[in-house]
């Protein structure tokens, strides 16, 4: 469906995108994840056209659209800030484009009010200004005016980042929700890496420009391809020397095991590493509680579900158990 | 042929056209004519005949020139200090500290915002001149008292005090509201006294505003003239203007002097606005706060000083409140009532507004004579009507031709961010700011003056009505600067992503501007062009610099009924019709204000919010009079 070929993307002397590759299949939801300047935003305004990049393609399908017109391109894009237009009423926002193509009066209103059913906006919002809307709302307006002109494809940049985190979660789920419905091929830009898992068919992790990984969620979080891309997506610890040595891990290589696979006060698994550690501190989170443990000159995290029977308190002992399998293990980075 | 067709564009020959009258502007309308100026002062000749390009700074100092520009040296160093004081305790009486009555207070204060210039100082002058009510009541209570005590250097001070602090009200105001309270509240958990708060949180944050502010009223100062002119103070701006009314007959050299004088000025100017923008440059934080509290008012707690501050606040809202009430009473007052400057609670009238009447007196030799329609109202009064006819023309003129220059400038100049064209268009619409007004408008008289200038078709622009399309040039190139950055700062306020969003939907750059952006800084342009034409409806600087009698504004005009009142039984309502002047002034200012800050700030969600309310209240309206005419049927019926 959309194909990005070694685009590479410059600003002055500055290279934004060092040859991003990227394949987007027809109706998949696709995320770019990353830190903020990792050039997720810059690809997606490359495949808008906002963005000329200086060498590459960008195909949608098969067909070369990297030096189309921004207008000719029939992409939908809903921006972080929404941009709606605030001196104009809701109904105008989503009819602008619509009025731009010539419809006439008769086939503007229908599509107009067809797609404000389907984003759930009623007539009487369709009267108001864009500012008497709330932020979840103005979100639909954003989308509904996207999807009014019938475009193959939707970019979304950052859409959920100016709400707060309980309309952001309620949103999310609508938002997945509308994209399955439409059926749209989805390109959305996020640097939350928590929105990333719950929504995307895939992910492109990025960083300094370049993409580190392209996977499902399950493959980005538990196989995951790079040092950076273990470290950005959920806490995790890494363990160090002498944890390593017991577990006759190479010294030459980094290694990491996520919270939720360390395995406290159980019995031992077999192949399991299990050492003695004492609670530090915890964090209580309600569904689940945190815990600081020092074992062998170390500090690991760990969760546990909060079942409301095993709760630690500092100072107390108890078993940590490793599995090898658990471990991802990574070449130590150039740098480093 | 494909070349050709290029050259052809529509865009290409927008971009050539407005290229070439941006650059036409500049030259022929802001730097040719002042340069014009500066070499007026060089090319003198002497008595032999020679050139003598020192012989005016020669003058300059053997003659008595130096002390106008002391005169105005001293106005304005008195003025920043006065001012500042009238102007900071009236922003922190009714902003900072609970003084009660401080909504009535502040519109008192804010009266200069409504009327201005001429028109204040002929209500000061009301109140306070030789015959004046407060001055003859003074007479009356401290034998001896000098009548004359309202005039020249304290005059102007006291008068310019009061008259210079609408800035104050705007922008220390908005600069005191936006303080984080919070800061203050922790400030006194921290320990320190409310009168420290004052001094070590709050008047920090204020600095800068206050800097400014400063930096305006120096020059204010410096380059007054109306009320120099009508109090009799020898400063800087009322000599230019003698002076290039002036012929060599007369005097020495009196156009170069005027020139030195205004290049003078223009060096103060410039070096003033440097500092500041430099200053402001360095960039000062009012708030780090992404939360700001609300600041709430401080009692004062010491009960001596509360009361003391509550005397000091109501003085200060008589002396801005009098010279209003009573024009605007005796606006509606008979002549003879305001010749004696004593309400008379009979004599109440319309006649200073609208209409004619016939005036009846006594000669000298005791015969009554009749002077026929020798009282007329202000809408009836051919010269004053003319005054205000073309002073509107020309300042909506001017006001409008400043907005869409600058609306072109500055999206111009969004689009070539960074690059060097737009540098240079905006530092050249902000040219005029370094220049004082007279500077501009003495240039223009000067260098106009004559059929050779080859790009105005030669053809002499002061000449008869011409000097119309010089005053408009005159108004539009002043306004420029102010109108660039209140503009400019309008399309700040444009969200980039929008543009990208109207590209994305298919609109061209054109369809982009008129609808999206033009739509969003639309109500800060017009409220640019109101303030504009506010302030040049009732300019006097300007226009009495050209000193035309083709161009005589309305404040030229008001200016004029001081001396024309009662000559002979001529013009016998002038001071009427000033009064009644005043007050029409009052209206328009308030209700463009009204329009700007009231209606024209308003979004689109609080303008449909209105509608909305309205539908209702009419609905209801409406279905309260339905059941009305049954009734009265019913009533019918019965009878």
């Amino acid at each position: 469906m959309i194909e990005l070929k070694d685009i590479i993307v410059k600003f002055g002397d500055f290279e934004a995108l060092h040859n991003i590759n990227v394949d987007v299949q027809e109706g998949e939801f696709f995320t770019f994840l990353g830190p903020s300047g990792c050039g997720k935003t810059t690809t997606l305004r490359t495949i808008t056209g906002f963005i000329e990049p200086v060498s590459g393609t960008v195909s949608v399908n098969g067909r070369d659209i990297t030096r189309v017109p921004i207008e000719k391109r029939n992409i939908g894009i809903v921006f972080q800030s929404y941009a709606l237009f605030p001196s104009m009423t809701v109904y105008d926002n989503i009819a602008f484009g619509l009025k731009i193509q010539k419809l006439s009066k008769a086939e503007i209103d229908k599509k107009v009010r067809d797609i404000a059913q389907k984003v759930d906006l009623s007539d009487e919002q369709l009267k108001k200004a864009v500012s008497q809307l709330s932020g979840g709302q103005q979100q639909r307006v954003a989308i509904a005016r996207a999807l009014v002109t019938g475009p193959s494809i939707i970019c979304m940049d950052e859409p959920l980042s100016n709400l707060d985190a309980k309309l952001r979660v309620q949103l999310r789920n609508e938002l997945k929700k509308m994209q399955r419905d439409f059926g749209i091929t989805t390109i959305y830009v996020t640097h939350d890496q928590e929105e990333a898992l719950t929504l995307s068919d895939r992910i492109a992790v990025f960083n300094k420009g370049y993409i580190e990984q392209i996977g499902t969620p399950n493959e980005i979080y538990n196989h995951s391809k790079t040092e950076f891309v273990c470290n950005f997506i959920g806490d995790i610890n890494r363990l160090e020397e002498t944890i390593c040595g017991e577990m006759k891990l190479p010294e030459t290589r980094h290694h990491f095991v996520r919270l939720e696979r360390l395995r406290v006060n159980r019995p031992k698994d077999e192949g399991e590493l299990q050492m003695q550690g004492t609670i530090e501190s915890r964090e209580y989170y309600g569904l689940y509680i945190k815990y600081y443990i020092r074992v062998d000159g170390q500090i690991l995290k760990a969760i546990e579900k909060n079942d409301g029977i095993n709760i630690y308190e500092p100072g107390e002992t108890v078993t940590v158990g490793i599995h090898p399998a658990d471990v991802m293990s990574y070449d130590v980075p150039a740098e480093a | 042929m494909t070349k050709k067709a290029s050259w052809l564009k529509p865009e290409y020959i927008w971009k050539v056209f407005g290229i070439a009258f941006f650059v036409y502007l500049f030259f022929g309308f802001m730097l040719l004519p002042c340069l014009n100026t500066i070499t007026q002062i060089f090319t003198v000749k002497g008595a032999d005949g020679q050139t003598d390009p020192l012989a005016v700074i020669r003058f300059f100092f053997a003659g008595n020139m130096p002390s106008y520009v002391w005169n105005s040296l001293k106005l304005a160093i008195c003025l920043v200090i006065t001012v500042n004081i009238v102007g900071v305790s009236i922003v922190l009486l009714t902003e900072y500290f609970d003084i009660k009555g401080a909504k009535v207070l502040r519109l008192g204060y804010m009266t200069t915002l409504i009327y201005s210039g001429v028109a204040l100082v002929t209500g000061y002058l009301f109140l306070y001149d030789s015959n004046g009510m407060l001055t003859s009541w003074l007479v009356k209570v401290i034998p001896g008292f000098n009548k004359e005590w309202f005039s020249g250097f304290r005059a102007v001070l006291f008068t310019m005090t009061f008259a210079c602090t609408s800035n104050h009200m705007l922008f220390l105001r908005n600069a005191i509201r936006n303080i984080d309270y919070n800061t203050v509240e922790a400030a006194r958990n921290l320990g320190a006294k409310p009168f420290k708060v004052l001094l070590k949180v709050v008047f920090p944050t204020l600095i800068p505003t206050l800097f400014s502010l400063t930096v305006m009223t120096f020059i204010t100062g410096l380059c007054a003239m109306s009320a120099p002119t009508l109090l009799g103070y020898d400063s800087i701006n009322p000599e230019i203007v003698r002076l290039a009314g002036s012929s060599v007959a007369d005097e020495a050299f009196p156009q170069a002097r005027a020139a030195l004088l205004s290049i003078i000025l223009a060096m103060f100017t410039i070096i003033l606005l440097t500092t500041l923008s430099s200053y402001e440059r360095k960039g000062h934080y009012l708030s780090v706060s992404k939360t700001k509290a609300k600041l709430v008012k401080q009692k004062i707690q010491n009960p001596v000083v509360n009361v003391l501050a509550h005397i000091y606040a109501y003085v200060l809202f008589l002396i801005y409140m009098t010279p209003v009430v009573m024009i605007v009473l005796f606006a509606f007052q008979n002549y003879p009532a305001i010749r004696a400057k004593s309400l008379d609670m009979n004599q109440w009238t319309l006649i200073n507004f609208f209409g004619q009447q016939d005036y009846e007196f006594l000669t000298n030799r005791g015969k009554l004579k009749t002077r026929v329609g020798s009282i007329s109202g202000l809408f009836a009064n051919a010269d004053t009507v003319g005054g205000i006819r073309l002073s509107f023309v020309l300042s909506a003129i001017a006001a409008a031709l400043a907005c869409v220059i600058v609306v072109v400038a500055v999206n111009y100049i969004f689009k070539n961010k960074n690059k060097k064209r737009a540098t240079v268009l905006e530092y050249s619409l902000l040219f005029p700011w370094l220049l004082p007004t007279i500077l501009i408008c003495y240039s223009y008289r000067t260098y106009f003056n004559s059929e050779n200038v080859w790009y105005v078709f030669n053809t002499n622009l002061y000449w008869k009505e011409n000097v119309r399309f010089l005053i408009v040039m005159a108004y539009t190139v002043v306004k420029l600067p102010f109108a660039l950055r209140m503009i400019k700062a309008a399309f700040y306020a444009i969200d980039e992503e929008l543009e990208d969003a109207a590209r994305n939907l298919g609109a061209s750059p054109l369809v982009t501007f008129l609808k999206v952006k033009l739509p969003i800084v639309l109500p800060s342009v017009l409220a640019v062009f109101a303030l504009n034409f506010n302030a040049l409806f009732t300019e006097y600087d300007m226009s009495a610099t050209f000193h035309s009698s083709y161009g005589k504004s309305y404040a030229m005009v008001i200016q004029n009924m001081c001396a024309e009142e009662g000559r002979d039984g001529y013009n016998v309502n002038a001071s009427g019709r000033r009064c009644a002047s005043t007050v029409f002034i009052m209206i328009v200012s308030g209700l463009i204000l009204y329009l700007v800050y009231g209606v024209g700030a308003r979004d689109l969600g609080e303008r449909l919010a209105i509608r909305e309310k309205r539908r209702k209240r009419w609905q209801k309206l409406s279905r309260g009079s339905t059941p009305a005419p049954r009734t009265a049927r019913r009533g019918r019926a019965g009878a």
